[in-house]
């Protein structure tokens, strides 16, 4: 650090203090240092490049297939690692042979429970385990000179099973006499997850109408383009990783803990990713195998999962039964909410957050959060089942959750003859009633009101279903609340070249959403220099600053805050040595458009590179970290998705027309990165809402859909006109005034479009993926 | 994929030589979209592929006076383009639109799409079913939305094909090519039920290849149409879909041909529902009567009985279309 | 049983060996270090290995690379002249039809395939065109407005 403009350097102690930090619904407490100084937030009369649509800064390398995927990497002398895998859903593997498999030529190692070490795993398991839960689990793995000659070494390895019985239906998994999934019983922990505000009986005592109903909801595969895999190769002791993952930091400490190595001597690089939706964000199995396995033959080894293995092997959203319960006064004021679900947890907990908090839980926050209630009850029952371990995806439990919560409050507004936005509207809740804290920011009443606009709201059936025809029209909304809010720890260094360019290095990850883009944004914004002289360095543990997962939609409100920090630092010291060559006090100067000029006399500029040409070998590096979040506050994302169907009567397919999606995350840094997040997430959510279903044949456990084919991912033909939105204005929660995006927009499709099919046909359809068959049957009763 | 050796003969009588002499252990491959997603299913591993590409003349788009011969190597992204396809045997052309993806379409070719293998997820999962030589069908007490619903049992699966209820619409016929020379089949009876043969869907024997497809020119004055229900508008195969060839005078139905895919083992000629039309006028009692008739018999499985009223929806859209109602 | 093949990639000639079960995909892959073309399903229902195949998108999972021979692949590496991009790439970046990238190189091929076929398509005639190309991360619609902006100069 340099001096400042009085001579004195000054050391900034860090001052710490515990901070709120959201993710996925974990809240933890964490311990943060102060950053340097407090940045104001930004006028946005000011903003050169916040807030523009700026091309992504990686498109080149992707349009011309040199973007290099963790399958595109090619070391000399890489061997090919395959898996063998358990094709029980429930099994004790009692011999396994391995000498065939071994004399084939080209085979260079083969890992198993015989010779890997007992890695911990999942609860109570292993790497390799004796005991299998699910069809797909890991039993043994080659390294060969080729994926063909791997692929012919597992057919000559020689395993027997004793199969023991096996439960795939979560509701039959909770019968008494259902066959175990894990000693102790198939419900997690014994016991339903309890939360409870209020008085659950005396609410309903005082509500006029009661809305009871029941909703199914399916698993959902993340079907990211990229499947999963890494690259590995040892130095010595020291082990790189090429992985595809939102969360090189979480990988690399994983990595290291499973082979009990030192933290330093794990090297985790993620550039380019083909997506990950919540499904990449630890270590795999195959990480550590394929460690393993280069450790044993001294050679780099490539380990890609194929498209069956990624459905068997990765994790998906997971099911739901809802039996939803609602009381509401007449004016529509909600007096009661009660949920009792039933979610399938499949062979383990989830290996992604300490025991103790479940995903399955997730699903309960919308009933806890959405709509103002003082009595609320839920009930969550998480469910062991002879199934792949379910993983978070894109706003897990939100999807499944705001589903259902959504069509009782649709439900509720018709049969109180009430406007559904309206009856929103009645309970709009003013704070976080689960721990007491005002919002940063709700701006939900504007994407009710600017969606209503945009879908021309008044067009919908005054009455559901009351114009008979063949293809019915209908119009349909859904609101939701995600957290999003981000936090500490995160870091960024900006160091300043001597033309006066600038690179910028954070841990993050860029998993397709264009966070590289929005952080060159903000560091120009801070900076006053151009977005095209700032190069950005992502995702590797060894060169970049800790930075978090990118999950939770929270990399940008997490990083973005440090990389103006940073951005800020870097400044600071720039406008120091300006000062001092100018003969200026640095408070007097300021850099815009690569220009540093006198604040009071704009005309005397001088341009930053014959400044930082006067650096010579000394540097200039920027150092920010995320400071804490505004105590006692709540900060959520809010939005609105409205759509318009058409349903065809007589064959039950359903067409969605137009969804208009209006979202609440605060200051847009990149309008195009934020429209391809809405866009993006509005067709998934559509194939979770009319299409997309994991399907297992309950006789034999096996699953039905593992490919592209059987599991129906939308189409281009399939998608609805798209009008993304947002409401104006950023969220004081931190120094850059945005909010996560990434999984907002995935979590109304479907109830918005059912809601618009009730208002097309007048009949509700409560069980997911909305296909042709169910609309015929519900349309008969 | 498992090896195998690859083999491209230059003529015919090439072909039916290896296939003869590999005696079942050899597949004949086309555009291959098919077969080698079955090979890399599992479900077939032969030891030899005979590649069809670069035979002359089975790739030929051949009018004569009164029919159209198609080679069976004939793409069905070219059927999809071909003028006078797309003008005088329209359904045809509409129902290879229909089939897959572009990519697909471009590689794919008319007789594969007559020959591929059914798409029932027990079939082409890790089960050992009746068609794959097992003792049962899982089908029938398992997830069975996409199965049959007429004419199926012991094995349920739908035919998966487009052009065929198009071509059966039209009362197409195949040239068949074997060791012992050649013959011609009409189409309906090309392909085959569980009952006559659980492991087969249609009568070619391993030792025979299907060389073409002739389909009479449409009597002048007719009208086709194929309609498709399905779950999305790409790659997805039919939940239900109709074949109508339809010759109307003066408002009296003088011909017609119904045949229905994705609900049986075959392509389904709804011969009941012709009748009820079939020299009458085009009313629409007649044509809610016909729709209730064509399907009669019908015995769906636990989840697929949705199939019958779309079915009979897709009949009623056609007739109603074709009708100019 | 190995083959000899001869064949045009992006301009230039190839003569390779190669077994008959290795497929186009994979030649183009590991062999040729040609890693633009990706792996998404290897089943022909995802469209990321689309490659044109005498001018004709295919799914190069499905084409054995033994029936390549005596054809003319493009692969997306083929696209660009030296620095300067075709212009479905230019667009397919100025429009923000990219996200994850993993799909695009066969997006951006098979739309290629269509504007050389047709230069004037419709926006209907787009979308059916690319239909058998699956983008998980976009939603398709800046794909389209991409594709549209160069059909339309």
């Amino acid at each position: 650090m340099l001096p400042n403009a009085s001579g004195k350097v000054v050391v900034t102690v860090g001052r710490r203090v515990k901070t709120r930090v959201e993710e996925e619904g974990k809240i933890e407490e964490i311990n943060v240092e102060l950053p340097h100084e407090d940045l104001p937030p930004w006028e946005e009369k000011n903003l050169v490049w916040v807030g523009k649509g700026i091309p992504r800064v990686d498109g080149f390398e992707k349009c011309t297939g040199k973007a290099k995927y963790t399958y595109d990497i090619h070391l000399p002398g890489m061997l090919y690692g395959k898996i063998l895998r358990c094709p029980h859903p429930h099994a004790r593997l009692i011999r396994l042979d391995t000498s065939k498999a071994q004399r084939l030529s080209g085979v260079k190692a083969i890992l198993s429970q015989e010779n890997a070490p007992p890695i911990p795993w999942y609860n109570d398991s292993f790497l390799f385990d004796r005991t299998l839960r699910c069809v797909g689990e890991e039993v043994a793995a080659v390294a060969a000179v080729d994926e063909y000659i791997a692929r012919d070494a597992l057919d000559m390895i020689e395993a027997e099973y004793e199969s023991l019985p096996f439960v795939v239906d979560p509701e039959e998994a909770l019968r008494p006499g259902a066959p175990p999934v894990r000693p102790g019983g198939n419900l997690l922990d014994g016991k339903p997850i309890i939360y409870s505000r209020g008085e659950i009986e005396q609410g309903f005592d005082e509500a006029d109408l009661i809305i009871e109903e029941n909703f199914s909801t399916q698993v959902q595969a993340h079907a990211c383009m990229e499947t999963h895999g890494s690259v590995v190769n040892w130095e010595g002791d020291h082990l790189t990783i090429w992985e595809s993952t939102q969360g090189v930091s979480d990988v690399r400490e994983g990595m290291a803990k499973a082979l009990g190595i030192p933290i330093s001597k794990v090297r985790v690089i993620k550039d380019f990713m083909g997506g990950g939706f919540g499904s990449k964000t630890r270590e795999g199995k195959y990480t550590v195998i394929a460690a393993l396995l280069a450790k044993m033959t001294g050679r780099p080894v490539k380990l890609m999962l194929d498209r069956k293995e990624e459905f068997y092997a990765t994790g998906h959203r997971p099911s739901s039964l809802q039996y939803v319960k609602a009381g509401v006064k007449k004016d529509g004021s909600l007096t009661a909410i009660y949920l009792r679900s039933i979610g399938a947890c499949g062979a383990y907990e989830t290996p992604l957050f300490p025991s103790k908090f479940s995903m399955i839980d997730a699903l309960a926050r919308p009933y806890r959060e959405l709509y103002h209630c003082p009595n609320v009850k839920t009930e969550v029952y998480p469910v062991y089942n002879n199934i792949p371990v379910h993983t978070a995806q894109r706003a897990p439990g939100h999807v499944e959750g705001t589903f259902a919560l959504e069509q009782v409050m649709d439900q509720a507004a018709h049969q109180l003859g009430m406007d559904p936005i309206a009856l929103r509207m009645k309970n709009y809740a003013l704070k976080d009633q689960v721990e007491d804290f005002p919002y940063t920011r709700k701006a939900l009443d504007q994407c009710y009101q600017k969606g209503a606009e945009k879908i021309q709201w008044e067009k919908r059936n005054k009455k559901p279903g009351e114009k008979k025809a063949l293809i019915c029209e209908g119009i349909g909304m859904a609101g939701q609340i995600w957290g999003g809010g981000g936090g500490p720890p995160a870091y960024a260094i900006i160091k300043i070249n001597q033309d006066g360019t600038a690179n910028l290095l954070t841990g993050t990850q860029d998993i397709g959403t264009g966070s590289k883009t929005v952080f060159v944004q903000i560091a120009s914004e801070e900076l006053g220099i151009s977005p095209k002289d700032i190069t950005i360095t992502l995702g590797d543990t060894e060169t970049t600053p800790y930075a978090p997962r990118s999950s939770g939609s929270r990399t940008v409100p997490s990083v973005g805050p440090a990389v103006r920090s940073a951005a800020a630092d870097a400044k600071r010291q720039l406008l120091d040595l300006a000062g001092s060559i100018l003969d200026s006090k640095a408070e007097d100067l300021a850099i815009r458009e690569g220009q540093i000029y006198l604040k009071n006399n704009p005309t005397r500029k001088i341009p930053l590179k014959e400044i930082t040409q006067k650096m010579g070998n000394n540097m200039i590096m920027g150092v920010g970290s995320r400071g804490p979040n505004p105590p006692q506050a709540a900060i959520n994302v809010f939005g609105a998705q409205f759509a318009h169907v058409a349903v065809n009567t007589a064959t039950g397919e359903v067409r969605v027309l137009k969804v208009v999606s209006i979202h609440d995350a605060g200051r847009v840094i990149n309008s195009m990165t934020l429209n391809n997040q809405i866009e993006g997430g509005i067709v998934q959510g559509m194939g979770y809402g009319l299409m997309e279903e994991v399907i297992w044949d309950k006789g034999t456990g096996i699953m039905l859909t593992p490919n592209l084919h059987a599991y129906k991912l939308p189409t281009m033909l399939d998608i609805p006109e798209v009008v993304p939105g947002v409401a104006e204005g950023s969220d004081p929660a931190n120094n850059i005034g945005a909010k996560g995006i990434g999984e907002p927009p995935k979590i109304p499709t479907a109830p918005a479009i059912a809601n618009a099919i009730y208002n097309a046909i007048g009949v509700r359809l409560k069980e997911l993926p909305i296909t042709p068959d169910k609309v015929l049957r519900a349309l008969k009763i | 994929m498992k090896g195998f050796t690859f083999h491209k003969p230059r003529s015919l009588k090439e072909a039916l030589a290896m296939l003869k002499e590999a005696d079942g252990k050899a597949k004949i491959m086309a555009g291959g979209t098919d077969l080698l997603g079955a090979m890399k299913d599992g479900i077939m591993q032969p030891e030899r592929l005979i590649n069809l590409q670069e035979i002359p003349d089975l790739a030929n788009i051949r009018p004569d006076n009164d029919r159209l011969h198609l080679g069976a190597l004939v793409s069905l992204h070219e059927i999809t383009v071909h003028p006078s396809i797309q003008k005088r045997f329209g359904i045809l052309a509409q129902a290879a639109q229909e089939v897959g993806s572009p990519q697909l379409r471009n590689m794919g070719t008319l007789g594969g799409n007559l020959c591929q293998r059914p798409r029932c997820w027990y079939y082409r999962g890790d089960f050992v079913c009746l068609k794959r030589g097992g003792d049962q069908c899982f089908a029938v007490t398992g997830q069975n939305k996409y199965h049959a619903v007429i004419e199926g049992g012991p094995c349920f699966i739908v035919h998966p094909s487009d052009t065929a209820p198009a071509l059966l619409a039209m009362d197409a016929s195949v040239r068949i090519a074997g060791p012992d020379g050649e013959k011609i089949a009409a189409l309906e009876k090309f392909f085959m039920t569980p009952r006559d043969n659980v492991t087969r869907e249609n009568i070619l024997e391993p030792d025979q290849i299907l060389t073409e497809i002739m389909v009479p020119l449409p009597r002048e004055g007719s009208r086709g149409i194929y309609l498709k229900a399905r779950e999305r508008r790409c790659w997805d195969f039919a939940l239900a879909s109709v074949a109508l060839l339809l010759n109307i005078d003066d408002g009296i139905c003088q011909e017609i041909r119904l045949v229905l895919g994705g609900i049986a083992p075959i392509p389904f000629r709804a011969s009941k529902a012709e009748e009820v039309l079939k020299g009458k006028p085009i009313e629409i009692e007649l044509i809610d009567q016909a729709c209730r008739m064509a399907l009669s018999g019908a015995r769906p499985l636990a989840s697929n009985a949705y199939k019958l009223e779309l079915t009979q929806a897709l009949i009623k859209q056609a007739l109603l279309t074709l009708s100019n109602k | 049983m190995t083959h000899q093949i001869e064949l045009i990639i992006n301009g230039e000639h190839y003569e390779l060996m190669v077994k008959a079960n290795k497929t186009l995909l994979e030649l183009l892959r590991e062999d040729l270090d040609l890693t633009g073309t990706k792996m998404g399903c290897g089943t022909g229902d995802c469209g990321a290995c689309t490659v044109l195949l005498d001018n004709r998108p295919v799914n190069a999972c499905l084409v054995l690379a033994v029936e390549a021979r005596g054809k003319e692949i493009v692969t997306i590496e083929g696209l660009a002249q030296g620095e300067t991009l075709h212009p479905l790439q230019q667009a397919f970046i100025d429009h923000g039809a990219v996200q994850c990238g993993f799909c695009t190189p066969g997006m951006i091929l098979t739309a290629k395939a269509l504007l050389d076929n047709n230069p004037n398509p419709t926006e209907p005639m787009i979308r059916r065109a690319i239909a058998g190309n699956i983008c998980r991360c976009t939603g398709y619609t800046k794909i389209v407005k991409a594709i549209m902006a160069v059909a339309s100069r």
